[in-house]
């Protein structure tokens, strides 16, 4: 366990490398310019969003607009482990990847995406920025005749809410990695992390109701120091248990339980998949047969793929907890009767082992339980709570083909979030189906439900972790599929948008041999439709 | 990575069949041929099974696929199931809840097998049931290799089967028993921390025992440093009957490091963890084991007066190399030769719902090695009931208590313990079912 984790910092910061405009107040129109055949505009929307299009001499009439994922909405200081030096950064990004504008623009489709007017938790503004965006470029380009939406994490759940509240304006969406239902489901799972992370392994984290301005400000900073110090020394202790010295009462009470046990417990109970970039929850070093390959397949990797998790979507789950508590005035989550021994009922069988057997369990359980004064629970404030409700959410319904895409073991927007709207659409679908039933009894014509919802879930291969010659984990490779926030390869990306393309050019989602052909020649991608994710634990308590 | 389930002209053909089947719902299934179910061709059927060929569970167990297979090729010599040769896919799982999901997730989505047929250890089953979700795509989970009660469950879990008695009925049962033959006594408990053991618990506390000393183990972590730890509590309390329910590889680290630290009791062994051979395998000595009593719902696998035995050894020597035969061996070759049946009984047009349906309708008459009653009826997928109590002779061997086997039977309830009255079927004429 000498070797650190590298932790690597969220691929919402990797951007394309445009030319920033000077902010605007008011729009700002098209200022364009054509070289290798492809014409290149940038402008700002009325809200002052910065945008870039781009759009190809041979342009097949279709837009490809992408929106981009969450943003910090505040500079962090040089001092923050993994993002220090953070400046807020509002450039446009008109595609996932430069390959993938690339790819788009070389076969005739137009691309296009905005920097939005705010950065943060922006559903709100940034549906109203894309709106206003496919009225600038058809206005621009007015050859255009369809529209496809695309966007990674916060920028799926921009596309999603565009398709639900102007299906008239786009023929097909793909939402990746994307947060779905409402920005709630999310900020539940960052606070169980949090507060997980707080009652076990340091009462000094905050982790909500971040007071306003400066104060709050640096109470955000504050935690992200604590929580990587604290993911640090629970990396030393993996191998033998040992508690931080920062944990107070849990590390007294607890400290028969290898607090690599509770720190698995604490990313069971918040939701965070047991596979990360580097950890299989599977393999271990040596031959196959061996003590050491057992035990660290069975009670180190699963703690370690956490630790790697939460340290991957440590710094999303503080600042988006800090944003929208701004945003909404005050505490917004409220754990006062979650039920963590209900939530981990079922993964507590699959990772009994790693969680040290049933009596360490209990006991781990029994610390949390409301009545232990050494685990306050967190209370909401409801008029924050309000506010935080009227923000941006879906219905789920879907009014356009949809392809959604999915890292089976994404740690901060899990792909539970695909399973909700693919769930949603279920419905959708069942009750169209039910519908045209009816008609049938009524008028013997029967229409059949054509489906409109795609589930596509990068899968993590079995085993992937490595080692070094020494029997340490080796983490210094790249991410293993399906695993990760967002980190799609550009194969992928360009599988998925194709699938939207044509849903676009034929409206309706591509099927049968052609659709398992784009499947699998895109590597690492699974559309088995009797795959279930696990939805959030917000989801599951509804 | 997931692959067409059907062809394009099957595509096709269900796409214009959707509105025209309306209007025939009048004519009878029958009329319309079936195709052939996954895993299933004119000439093969094929089964997957997931089970720790590697890793801490591994001895004992990882015999169980070849003895299985062996069966298996000796029905295929005479003819198959209604002339298709049954094969078997084995996938290491290293007792892993993670490798068990993903193995099993390539049984169906790569190898496209049939059913899953005797997969083992109720973390594994319980992991596999709830992310493979076997249930929800209808297809069966034949005859698993754990006691689990909650399989029982046959609208959470509705393909699934189970074979063996329940550990809850296992503990009721080794309960009466301890009451009766060892009252005053102090009493000491091993097990393991999870569902299986918490099984265990239950039964127990049915049965009205109360142990002095428990001692329960994280799975996996039975090694000879922590069976120290075990053995020093079970010492200190001063047990003098201990029942041991976990894995084979921890009744050895038990059994082995009490002798080395000169602690005796009456040691009283589950039937997951009892099998002599894999005991010896694991380090045990012949010595230590004399003189425990272990409990088995089959034959013991050295009474070749049985007949079932004595076929399914002959079996072991031509089909299986000659292994040792053992209560694996013999577990293995009966669930095979259950699996036989239950596809027989499916019919000639195999699909999973006949299966299951076959199963639930005449199951209880199969033919099996076992001397307890089978259970299957509808609604109802747990075999066996029963277990008779034995003692470990100077030779490894489990001779029943009182010189015959004493069956006694009851549920997972509350309900009582009886002595069975069970007759077994007679095995069929060249152990070939002819169901």
């Amino acid at each position: 366990m000498k070797k650190k984790i590298s932790i690597l910092a969220v691929s919402a910061l990797a951007s394309l490398a445009l030319s920033v405009l000077p902010t605007a107040a008011h729009a700002v129109a098209p200022t364009c310019a054509t070289a290798n055949f492809v014409t290149s505009c940038q402008g700002a929307t009325s809200d002052g969003a910065l945008y870039a299009m781009s759009v190809p001499a041979n342009f097949n009439g279709t837009l490809v607009l992408y929106s981009h994922g969450y943003r910090y909405p505040v500079d962090i200081p040089a001092g923050i482990p993994l993002v220090g030096g953070y400046k807020v950064v509002k450039v446009p990004e008109p595609a996932p990847s430069a390959a993938v504008a690339k790819y788009l623009l070389g076969k005739g489709f137009a691309i296009a995406g905005s920097g939005f007017a705010v950065e943060g938790w922006n559903a709100d503004s940034g549906i109203k920025t894309d709106t206003e965006l496919i009225a600038t470029f058809k206005a621009q380009f007015p050859t255009t005749t369809k529209v496809v939406a695309w966007g990674s994490s916060l920028g799926g759940f921009i596309t999603q809410g565009l398709a639900e509240q102007h299906p008239d304006l786009i023929s097909a969406a793909a939402p990746m990695c994307t947060v779905a239902g409402s920005v709630e489901g999310e900020l539940t799972m960052a606070a169980d992390v949090l507060w997980g992370m707080k009652t076990f392994f340091d009462p000094t984290i905050k982790g909500h109701n971040y007071s306003a301005g400066a104060a709050g400000y640096g109470e955000a900073m504050g935690d992200l120091v604590k929580v990587f110090t604290v993911l640090g020394k629970l990396q030393a202790g993996v191998a033998s248990g040992a508690w931080p010295d920062t944990a107070g009462a849990a590390g007294t009470a607890l400290a028969a339980i290898p607090s690599r046990s509770a720190l698995l417990l604490v990313g069971l109970m918040s939701g965070l998949p047991t596979q990360s970039m580097h950890f299989d929850a599977t393999s271990g070093p040596g031959p196959k047969n061996s003590a050491s390959y057992t035990s660290f397949a069975l009670a180190a990797s699963p703690a370690l793929a956490v630790l790697e998790n939460i340290a991957n979507a440590a710094v999303l789950g503080v600042l988006a907890t800090y944003d929208v508590e701004q945003q909404a005035g005050g505490a917004v989550i409220d754990n006062s009767k979650t039920d963590y021994a209900a939530r981990i009922e079922s993964e507590a069988v699959s990772n009994n082992a790693a969680l040290s057997g049933n009596t360490a369990i209990g006991g781990m359980l029994s610390f949390l339980n409301p009545a232990n004064p050494a685990a306050p629970r967190w209370t909401a404030d409801p008029a924050a709570v309000t506010k935080m409700r009227a923000l941006a959410s879906h219905t789920g319904k879907i009014n356009v083909p949809t392809i959604a895409l999915a890292n089976v073991a994404d740690p901060a927007v899990p792909a539970g979030n695909v399973q909700w709207l693919a769930d949603r659409y279920a419905e959708q679908y069942a009750h169209a189906k039910g519908v045209a039933m009816a008609t049938f009894s009524k008028t013997g014509t029967y229409t059949a439900v054509r489906k409109s919802f795609l589930a596509v879930w990068s899968v993590p291969p079995t085993i992937y972790t490595k080692f070094t010659n020494t029997g340490a984990p080796d983490t210094s490779g790249p991410a293993a599929n399906g695993t990760g926030h967002c980190g799609y390869t550009d194969k992928q990306l360009m599988a998925i948008v194709d699938l939207a393309t044509n849903a676009a050019a034929t409206g309706k989602l591509m099927s049968g041999g052609p659709l398992y052909t784009v499947i699998r020649k895109a590597g690492g991608l699974s559309i088995d439709p009797e795959f279930r994710a696990p939805l959030l634990k917000f989801y599951n308590e509804q | 990575m997931f692959a067409l389930r059907r062809t394009k002209r099957g595509v096709l053909a269900s796409a214009t069949l959707a509105v025209s089947a309306l209007a025939l719902s009048a004519i009878p299934a029958q009329a319309f041929s079936v195709h052939a179910e996954t895993g299933v061709t004119a000439t093969q059927i094929k089964l997957g099974i997931t089970i720790p060929l590697t890793g801490s569970a591994a001895p004992g167990y990882s015999k169980i696929p070849s003895a299985m297979q062996a069966y298996f090729n000796y029905v295929n010599d005479n003819g198959g199931v209604y002339g298709r040769k049954i094969s078997l896919v084995v996938k290491d799982d290293a007792y892993l809840p993670t490798l068990a999901v993903a193995k099993t997730n390539e049984l169906i989505l790569k190898d496209k097998v049939f059913a899953v047929v005797g997969a083992l250890g109720t973390a594994n089953n319980k992991a596999v049931a709830k992310s493979v979700n076997l249930g929800r795509r209808g297809i069966p989970d034949l005859f698993l290799n754990t006691g689990y009660s909650g399989f029982a469950d046959a609208k959470k879990y509705p393909t699934t089967f189970s074979l063996f008695p329940s550990y809850i009925m296992e503990a009721k049962i080794m309960g009466q028993y301890i009451k009766e033959n060892f009252a005053g006594k102090k009493l000491g408990l091993i097990y393991q921390d999870d569902d299986f053991g918490t099984d265990a618990l239950v039964g127990f506390k049915q049965a009205g025992v109360k142990f002095d000393v428990s001692v329960p183990y994280a799975s996996g972590s039975q090694s000879a440093q922590s069976a120290q730890g075990w053995i020093g509590k079970l010492k200190a309390a001063g047990a003098e009957v201990v029942v041991m329910f976990g894995v084979t590889t921890a009744s050895g680290a038990a059994l082995a490091t009490a002798a080395a630290m000169a602690y005796k009791a009456q040691w009283i062994l589950g039937s997951v963890g009892g099998d002599a051979t894999t005991l010896k395998a694991v380090g045990v000595p012949a010595y230590v084991l004399t003189g425990a009593m272990g409990a088995s719902f089959l034959p013991a696998p050295t009474d070749t007066t049985d007949e079932y035995v004595k076929f399914f050894q002959g079996i072991n020597t031509k089909y299986n190399g000659d292994a040792v035969f053992d209560n694996n061996v013999l577990v293995a070759m009966n669930t095979a030769m259950m699996t036989v049946q239950a596809l027989r009984a499916g019919g000639k047009n195999l699909t999973h719902a006949s299966v299951m349906s076959a199963l639930e309708n005449s199951g209880s008459s199969f033919a099996s090695a076992s001397l307890s009653p089978i259970n299957y009826a509808s609604g109802v997928h747990v075999g066996y009931s029963g277990y008779w109590f034995g003692t470990y002779n100077s030779a490894g061997e489990l001779k029943p208590n009182g010189g015959a086997y004493s069956v006694y039977t009851t549920d997972s309830g509350a309900g009582a313990i009886v002595k069975s009255t069970f007759k077994r079927p007679a095995l069929p004429a060249n152990g070939l079912p002819t169901n």
